[in-house]
């Protein structure tokens, strides 16, 4: 049997291993023997670079790129048409209540788009820090959508890696609402569709960047940095600019909140330079904000000055009270650093108001130490005295946790005993800082 | 998601495909893709570049990355068929029972004279795995491997073991150990 040659169409075919057992059997028994004329055929149809047939020449490729541009084109009309559907999709889903939603996703066929998957990711996107509740049921939703789309349709490795965004999504929803565990355990299933996906790397990146965030927020800055040193790698490696920009924006973050103030500054300096404001304004105006803080903390007024002038018409275009309240505090702690006690105070005491009435009571208390600031250098012991009065009762009716409110029962102390240092308030304003995600910190141990 | 109108798209992907096929073509032959698979591997490509539309920075460089990838792939895949497919025949014919005597001697005369073309290392490894029919977590208790390792020694040896079927006949490959 196996001295017979085999048939060049049988060695092509086994190069594929294309061939039933049998044949497969016939064939390898053959080139067991040592047929050198066999085996010199089959390296032709087998691997490249072996020897075997010479490459392919211009022109060979011609029909696959005529067949792959037609097949492209029909895919092309169909995905813009389901484009087009999408935004009146998604207006139909969301005028129902959650159960309901989840209830159509799964049994009405003509929700089951990509386009529709990607709109409510963009629709988590944009409510992240605005409405978390929200923001987690468009990441649920995004996670059932893509496990409903077709396979036939858009591919299995193309679905895998929208199924890792998806659970990213919704791992970053989770860590916004402190969730912790299930951000963790949303990323391992991430992860695990990535490894089953198209092998993008900027598919990738993305996930690491979200992690890096759940890291930073766990106090894992090490981990963090790591991660998001990966993510500035592919995405130099693939050109990818505003990636980069975003990384090391994040990267200046997580090494201020780390108290590494000079890294945070040079990393959030080049990360703004790579973001386009208009693709990303709420992006570039955190990241402007948190380099001015850092420049105000390391003495660098004037430059801090210059960005937030810069910055004033982005915080105005964006609208947002939230924004304008963060803008109105940059300018306290502004006029506090030139010693222009009097206009901080006014401008503390305008951001606390509107503080109070969003509900804001952590950032109220974090205001409040600012405003003891002023009261300290300017020695006004009694208003001292009674704004740690307010805040501790107004702390204990908004839930702060347990170790925030016997770091201000400290201060309230000290503050009656007339005791309060400039010190003191900046030691307490980092502990609450440090310990707004992770309530475990304590107030000495965090310094 | 700030998705381009239609026409607009389509334009933008059309001269992209356009402009992009001179490099793309030199990947594919740079890889040897053989022609008549180039047409699933480019189609593969320009339909995610389609669905990731919006989140791809730089879509030319992405697209001919994202080709080399799939290239990379393709010949990895077929690597790694045609030595399953190897392996598979012998172990078959290694187990066959009702092979006459002759028959079986022949075997492994061929078979010894192939392995001795291997490293030692493979040599001894296939020869535990073909000659005394030992399961991977046998050959590795008794090499000296981690159960974890065995699995990427054992295709390594399997990718020499092809490629001396496949390609250079009989020569001695060089000695890794």
């Amino acid at each position: 049997m196996f001295e017979r040659h085999p048939t060049a169409d049988r060695l092509a075919s086994f190069g594929r291993a294309k061939l039933s057992r049998q044949q497969n059997r016939e064939v390898v028994r053959h080139l067991l023997t040592g047929c050198e004329r066999c085996a010199r055929a089959l390296a032709a149809h087998a691997l490249p670079g072996l020897g075997g047939a010479p490459g392919p020449r211009p022109g060979d490729y011609d029909a696959a790129f005529a067949k792959a541009r037609q097949s492209f084109l029909w895919s092309q009309q169909e995905h813009l048409d389901e484009q087009q559907n999408a935004l009146a999709l998604l207006q139909a889903l969301e005028s129902h209540p959650f159960d309901r939603q989840v209830l159509l996703l799964m049994n009405s066929r003509r929700f089951w788009t990509w386009p529709l998957c990607c709109l409510l990711l963009d629709r988590c996107h944009e409510l992240g820090f605005k409405d978390p509740g929200r923001a987690l049921d468009f990441a649920r939703l995004g996670v059932r959508l893509s496990e409903q789309l077709s396979v036939e349709a858009y591919g299995d490795r193309r679905i895998a890696d929208l199924k890792a965004r998806t659970w990213a999504a919704l791992a970053n929803a989770q860590r916004i609402d402190a969730d912790f565990r299930a951000a963790e355990q949303s990323f391992l299933r991430s992860e695990r569709s990535l490894r089953k996906g198209t092998g993008d790397p900027l598919e990738k990146a993305r996930v690491l960047l979200l992690k890096a965030s759940l890291s930073s927020d766990q106090r894992r800055f090490p981990e963090a940095i790591k991660l998001l040193d990966r993510v500035l790698v592919i995405a130099r490696r693939n050109g990818d600019e505003p990636l980069v920009g975003k990384a090391l924006i994040k990267k200046g973050i997580v090494y201020g909140i780390s108290g590494r103030t000079d890294e945070a500054i040079d990393c959030l300096r080049l990360g703004v330079r790579g973001v386009d404001p208009k693709s990303e304004p709420r992006l570039v105006v955190a990241a402007r904000h948190n380099l001015i803080v850092y420049l105000i903390e390391g003495g660098q007024l004037q430059e801090a000055v210059t960005l937030l002038d810069a910055t004033r018409p982005l915080y105005e275009e964006m609208g947002d009270r939230m924004n304008l309240i963060r803008l109105q505090w940059l300018e306290g702690k502004i006029a506090q650093s030139r010693g222009r006690l009097s206009d901080a105070e006014a401008l503390f005491r305008s951001v606390g108001a509107a503080l109070a009435e969003q509900g804001l009571g952590y950032d109220a208390a974090l205001l409040a130490l600012d405003l003891a600031g002023v009261y300290a250098r300017q020695g006004r012991t009694e208003e001292m005295r009674a704004l740690a009065a307010e805040m501790l009762p107004s702390f204990q009716a908004r839930q702060v946790h347990r170790e925030a409110l016997a770091a201000l029962i400290v201060f309230q102390k000290a503050a009656q005993m007339d005791r309060v240092t400039l010190g003191l308030v900046q030691e307490l304003s980092d502990y609450l800082r440090q310990c707004r995600k992770n309530p475990g910190v304590r107030f000495r141990d965090s310094i | 998601m700030t998705y381009l109108q239609q026409p607009e798209l389509q334009d933008s992907l059309n001269q992209l495909l356009l402009a992009s096929r001179p490099r793309l073509e030199r990947v594919l032959r740079h890889f040897e893709i053989p022609p008549e698979d180039a047409e699933d591997i480019l189609q593969d490509a320009q339909l995610t570049l389609l669905y990731k539309w919006e989140q791809i920075r730089s879509p030319e460089s992405w697209l001919v990355g994202t080709l080399k990838k799939k290239c990379i792939m393709y010949w990895r895949k077929r690597r790694s068929s045609l030595c399953d497919a190897v392996d598979t025949a012998i172990l078959d014919l290694v187990a066959t029972p009702v092979a006459p005597d002759q028959e079986k001697a022949e075997l492994s005369f061929d078979l010894n004279r192939v392995l001795g073309n291997l490293s030692a290392r493979c040599r001894s490894l296939l020869k535990l795995r073909y000659g005394l029919g030992y399961g991977p977590s046998e050959v590795a208790e008794q090499m000296g491997y981690r159960l974890s390792s065995i699995r990427k020694v054992t295709n390594r040896c399997l990718a020499a073991l092809t490629r001396q079927l496949v390609a250079v006949g009989f020569h001695r490959e060089p000695q890794d150990d």
